[in-house]
């Protein structure tokens, strides 16, 4: 991991004078979707890149310890040896970044990759997922319980009430208080930008955040309405690079919700590689929550590899 | 390198995470030219043209230099073979009811949309230009220009009753200038049931092989003829007897040949970015504006000084990440254009250098780099020069005032981009430049409905948009322009000199002493020259004196006039009215006055009664007009408003004509007034006394300066206003001789002229005296982009 964001004194100054133009940022997303795209060898390095991206996520009611393990599993062997081996990638132990479940099956997540013999992280969702609308206490206790369980990366949702309201002293001390319950575990902040209203307020919560010492900034709980956009997506990449202009502090982009197919992934790739540059395209700086996205990458892959499309019993289920 | 041959895998791809090559196939663009085994002619009248002993040029891939096909020049006997049938398809084309003409647009819209791989394909090979922005921007658009049109086809007879198509019409297309640009020109064109010949520079085969579509629809092979030559022909094609509506040299050469002439020149734009702007999405609409392959020119960056330091590292940033290749690459930003086009651009950024500016290059590019220029002075020869593509000149502003000024202080005025988050300052920059189009928070909008052109040196032709129509139009009845071509004319001594004036004999007459004097910044003061001019009446007895202006009085009205424009402009449109009627009003009183001197100059006191009683109504009916200016237009697409703004044209230089010597004065005057111009007007030479009266009233009530008349050789002083560069736009009625020496002489700044060619107007009728016409040459409309959104 790279070195973590301590976060720096709040300092409104930073975004008393922002005003987000919302009718260009959309022209820039619509441009950067049609100027950017990647064919053949190039598709397919890309989609595999983005496997090592995905926090593969269930955030569902009925998640039990046996389809935990079958998502730990998944996401050690995201994509069919066979398939791998055509492409001269089967000697990377390709991953994805992550496995994203709820506070009570963290223990699950974390048996069956202990089991597997694999080290990758389990990410928790906290702090009252996915409203955030219950008692600060709470909030804290759930990080503090789903660390103890072994959780090294945990999802917190911000306060929307906070943002609508302009606290952002308040928002910035609660952030604080999430960044110190976490302990060594990385902090990912969710902004829920389908809730906060305009542009200029996703940049100036994406802002407080980054101050407040968030590892990684994330668009959405994936339960709102309207979940990961570019629109949105360019304002908090933007964010991110002022405050590593202004602090030298690098923090993370996660976009979640509504990415579902491969085409969606390049896109969000070149999308972090135009506004940030390559030194973001690692999985310490760039994360995709996701769930189904990733059969539809294998689908792709297995295309590009064997020429055809393939069957849905052809791959194995996740 | 070898190695560049070989693709790299995707284990090495995996690492270095770079972007490939995305080609987009040409095979249908090169199968399209081998049907005309790679050697194209002209089309003209639904057929190919391919005359025997012509020269041809190659047409060539701009990045490998290879020749794709040969294209033959055109001479003028293909020229006139072109107008010919296009003259020939005119007489039925015209005569076509409005719906016809609809569905011919829509069958070619249509036909277009199933061969839209092939005509970007060959559009993005040739020009090389990025084929995103072909596919995606000009094809598209093509249609919706085809679509549009003939909607306004349909209700032609409802909407532009009283109007007629002018005829053939030519085009010259700069090279400058893509397919699309044609499209804009010749769509109200064909709509409106002219017939076109577009001459386009050689080796251009895109618009060849829309003019194939159109001829393969089979009805109406000759509205739509296109020649390849070179720009020599323009004047050939242009001073054609039946061509019927047409740049600086064009002008020159075209003066008194009998056609219209409609200029689209540079392609120049200009950014304000203000720091009350998002500068990251500005640095995206500098991007849009220079290096994406929309626009032919270069861009003029305004940036105020205290986001100078944060708006050039994020420009700089963000220009190390634009790709440039192929056109036909599906992941560029930039293409690749022709050597002529690099050569452009690598002699002014060397220029730029050697004169003491920074250039800053970036980006990835194979060609020529997207360039940065910055710390140019002000008074150095590039900071004045047209700023090619692709190269950005970035300089600084204090205030929005000096941005004004600055951005002002160009002759050119296509169009311009404000960028801040302040309604206010957002409005008054958008309002207050002057250019055609201002988009804020926005570059490179486009749409049908929405009508561009220019201002000063940028020509003064408008397409799109209700306007667009009203180029190839003319007012019903108005007799076909004929060529007043005089080779006699010479050009350097017309009007240079005043005949000298004696005492003419003793003043005679009732009537109370004539008003003497040069009507200037509001009172009257005695000529320059200190001489005086007789005026004869009907009688051939002494009317009176006038003062004789000359030179000197001309500049001092002019100053006047500018002097007087921000306050007219600033009046609302109810001040304006409600001072033209107070001026009628005034008439109404002089009646008497009015029609004894008219009389005295040979007219029935009846029909002086009636032109005295016309001239208030006229002052009347534009009081009321000045109220009901400009529009907004909702753009499809566009979340929020675009303003259409009718805006003056600044000191409108007016030489009223003989005929109806109190009403044609009246007419125009109030016309101009109406639109919120401030005026320099020579009254009729043979009668001006009438026009001193109402200056006595105009003292009185107008603004000092707004109105200025100046009296004496008709000839000398119009030669001092066509040659004046700080007058914006002259009207002239008179003799054939001083129409063709107007227009000659207008071409020193471009300003737009309206002449009468030497034939007299009927002032007393509606379509002629008072009619649209004059509302629309007295003020330049401008489109005010408002995009919403929060």
């Amino acid at each position: 991991m790279s070195a973590r964001n301590r976060g720096t004194e709040l300092d409104l100054s930073w975004i008393s004078k922002i005003q987000v133009n919302q009718p260009a940022v959309l022209r820039r997303a619509e441009q950067i979707q049609a100027r950017r795209t990647v064919k053949k060898e190039w598709q397919a390095a890309w989609l595999l890149k983005a496997v090592t991206f995905i926090d593969l996520t269930t955030l569902s009611g009925d998640d039990t310890s046996s389809s935990i393990q079958r998502l730990c599993y998944k996401a050690k062997y995201p994509i069919r040896e066979d398939l791998l081996k055509s492409l001269n990638m089967h000697d990377k132990g390709l991953t994805t970044a992550a496995v994203c479940v709820y506070p009570a099956r963290v223990c699950d997540a974390v048996k069956a990759l202990k089991a597997s013999g694999c080290t990758i992280p389990v990410a928790s969702v906290a702090t009252g997922f996915p409203s955030g609308q219950t008692h600060l206490k709470t909030r804290l206790e759930e990080i503090r319980l789903a660390v103890e369980d072994g959780a090294t990366e945990i999802d917190v949702v911000i306060n929307r009430t906070l943002v609508l309201t302009g606290q952002w002293e308040a928002l910035y001390d609660e952030i604080r208080q999430f960044r110190k319950a976490c302990g060594e575990a990385h902090l990912k902040t969710i902004l829920a930008t389908g809730e906060l209203g305009s542009l200029t307020n996703v940049y100036k919560a994406s802002m407080i955040a980054m101050m407040a010492g968030s590892d990684f900034i994330k668009t959405s709980t994936g339960k709102e309405t309207v979940n990961a956009t570019f629109p949105v997506a360019i304002v908090m990449l933007r964010a991110i690079r002022d405050f590593f202009w202004k602090t030298g502090n690098k923090v993370g982009f996660k976009p979640a919700g509504g990415i579902r197919s491969a085409k969606d992934s390049l896109a969000w790739l070149s999308l972090v590689k135009e506004e940030l540059g390559d030194e973001w395209l690692t999985p310490e700086l760039f994360r995709i929550g996701a769930s189904t996205l990733l059969s539809d990458i294998e689908r792709q892959i297995y295309h590009h590899v064997t020429g055809r499309y393939a069957a849905y019993h052809d791959l194995p289920m996740s | 390198m070898a190695a560049t041959h070989e693709r790299p895998s995707a284990r090495e791809i995996f690492i270095t995470l770079e972007y490939g090559p995305v080609p987009e196939s040409h095979a249908c663009a090169l199968a399209w030219l081998d049907t005309q085994d790679r050697h194209l002619g002209h089309y003209v009248n639904g057929k190919w043209l391919k005359p025997e002993h012509r020269n041809s040029v190659p047409c060539q891939d701009p990045i490998t230099g290879e020749s794709l096909a040969t294209c033959l020049q055109a001479q003028a006997e293909d020229v006139a073979a072109a107008v010919e049938a296009a003259g020939t398809a005119f007489e039925n084309w015209s005569g076509l009811p409005g719906a016809s003409r609809a569905q011919h647009l829509l069958r070619l819209a249509k036909m277009i949309q199933k061969h839209q791989r092939l005509l970007w394909t060959l559009e993005s090979l040739v020009s090389g230009r990025a084929i995103r922005e072909v596919r995606d921007g000009d094809v598209p658009l093509a249609q919706q220009l085809l679509q549009y049109h003939a909607v306004q086809a349909y209700t032609q007879e409802e909407e532009l009753a009283g109007w007629e198509p002018m005829g053939v019409i030519g085009l010259i297309l700069s090279p400058m200038f893509s397919f699309l640009e044609m499209m804009w020109r010749i769509c109200p064109a064909l709509a409106v049931g002219c017939t076109v010949v577009v001459l386009v520079p050689p080796a251009s085969p895109t618009p060849l092989l829309l003019a194939q579509l159109a001829g393969e629809l089979g009805s109406f092979p000759g509205i739509l003829n296109v020649i390849s030559g070179p720009a020599s022909l323009g004047p050939v094609l242009a001073s054609h007897p039946r061509v019927q509506k047409e740049g600086r040299a064009l002008r020159r050469t075209l003066a008194g040949k009998g056609a219209e002439l409609g200029l689209a020149l540079g392609a120049e734009s200009l950014l304000v970015l203000t720091e009350a702007a998002d500068v990251d999405s500005a640095v995206e609409g500098i991007v849009d504006a220079a290096w994406s392959d929309r626009s032919a020119g270069g861009l003029r960056l305004l940036i105020q000084e205290s986001v100078w330091d944060e708006t050039m590292r994020r420009l700089q940033e963000r220009m190390a990440r634009l790709r440039g290749g192929r056109g036909l690459d599906g992941a560029v930003d930039m293409g690749t254009r022709g050597a002529a086009a690099r050569d452009l651009a690598q002699h002014y950024a060397h220029e730029a250098r050697s004169q003491g500016a920074q250039v800053f290059q970036a980006g990835d590019s194979p060609f020529f780099p997207p360039t940065l220029v910055s710390d140019l002075p002000p008074a150095s020869p590039c900071a004045q020069a047209e700023v090619p593509w692709p190269v950005v000149v970035a300089s600084s502003f204090r205030t929005a005032k000096e941005a004004l000024a600055i951005a002002n202080g160009t002759p050119r005025g296509a169009s311009a981009s404000v960028w801040s988050e302040r309604l206010g300052q957002a409005l008054e920059l958008g309002y207050g430049l002057q250019v055609g189009t201002v988009w804020i928070n926005a570059h490179g909008l486009r749409n049908t409905e929405v009508p561009t052109g220019g201002c000063k040196e940028s020509g003064s032709s408008w397409h799109g948009g209700a306007d667009g129509l009203y180029e190839y139009l003319r007012p019903s009845g108005t007799p076909a322009r004929l060529s007043y071509f005089s080779e006699n004319l010479n050009y350097d001594t017309f009007g240079l000199a005043v005949p000298s004036t004696l005492p003419a004999g003793p003043e005679i007459g009732p009537s109370p002493a004539t008003p003497y004097g040069l009507f200037i910044g509001g009172r009257f003061q005695a000529p320059g020259a200190r001489s005086s001019r007789p005026i004869k009446d009907s009688q051939g007895n002494l009317h009176g004196y006038v003062a004789e202006g000359g030179a000197k009085d001309i500049r001092g009205a002019v100053e006047a006039a500018h002097q007087a424009v921000s306050g007219w402009v600033g009046q609302s449109p109810g001040a304006r009215a409600t001072l033209l009627w107070a001026l009628a009003t005034a008439l109404e009183r002089r009646e008497s006055a009015l029609a004894s001197r008219l009389e005295r100059h040979g007219m029935e006191l009846k029909d002086a009664k009636v032109e005295v009683e016309l001239s208030t109504r006229q002052l009347r009916a534009w009081g009321a007009r000045a109220q009901a200016q400009g529009h907004v237009l909702q753009v499809a697409e566009l979340k929020g408003p675009v303003l259409r703004l009718r805006e003056p044209l600044g000191v409108l230089a007016v030489v009223c004509p003989d005929e109806w010597p109190l009403l044609a004065f009246v007419s125009l005057l109030a016309a101009a007034l109406a639109h919120g111009n401030t005026v320099v007007m020579v009254p009729s030479g043979a009668c001006p006394i009438p026009a001193l009266e109402v200056c006595q009233d105009m003292a009185a009530l107008l603004p000092a300066g707004l109105v200025n008349v100046v009296t004496g050789d008709r000839d000398h002083l119009t030669r001092c206003l066509a040659l004046h560069q700080d007058v914006q736009a002259l009207w002239y009625f008179g003799s054939a001789q001083g129409s063709q020496f107007v227009e000659w002489a207008s071409a020193g700044n471009l300003k737009p002229v309206w002449v009468n060619r030497g034939c007299p107007r009927a002032w007393d009728q509606e379509a002629k005296g008072a009619g649209a016409e004059l509302g629309l040459r007295a003020a330049r409309t401008k489109a005010l982009w408002l995009p919403m959104g929060d």
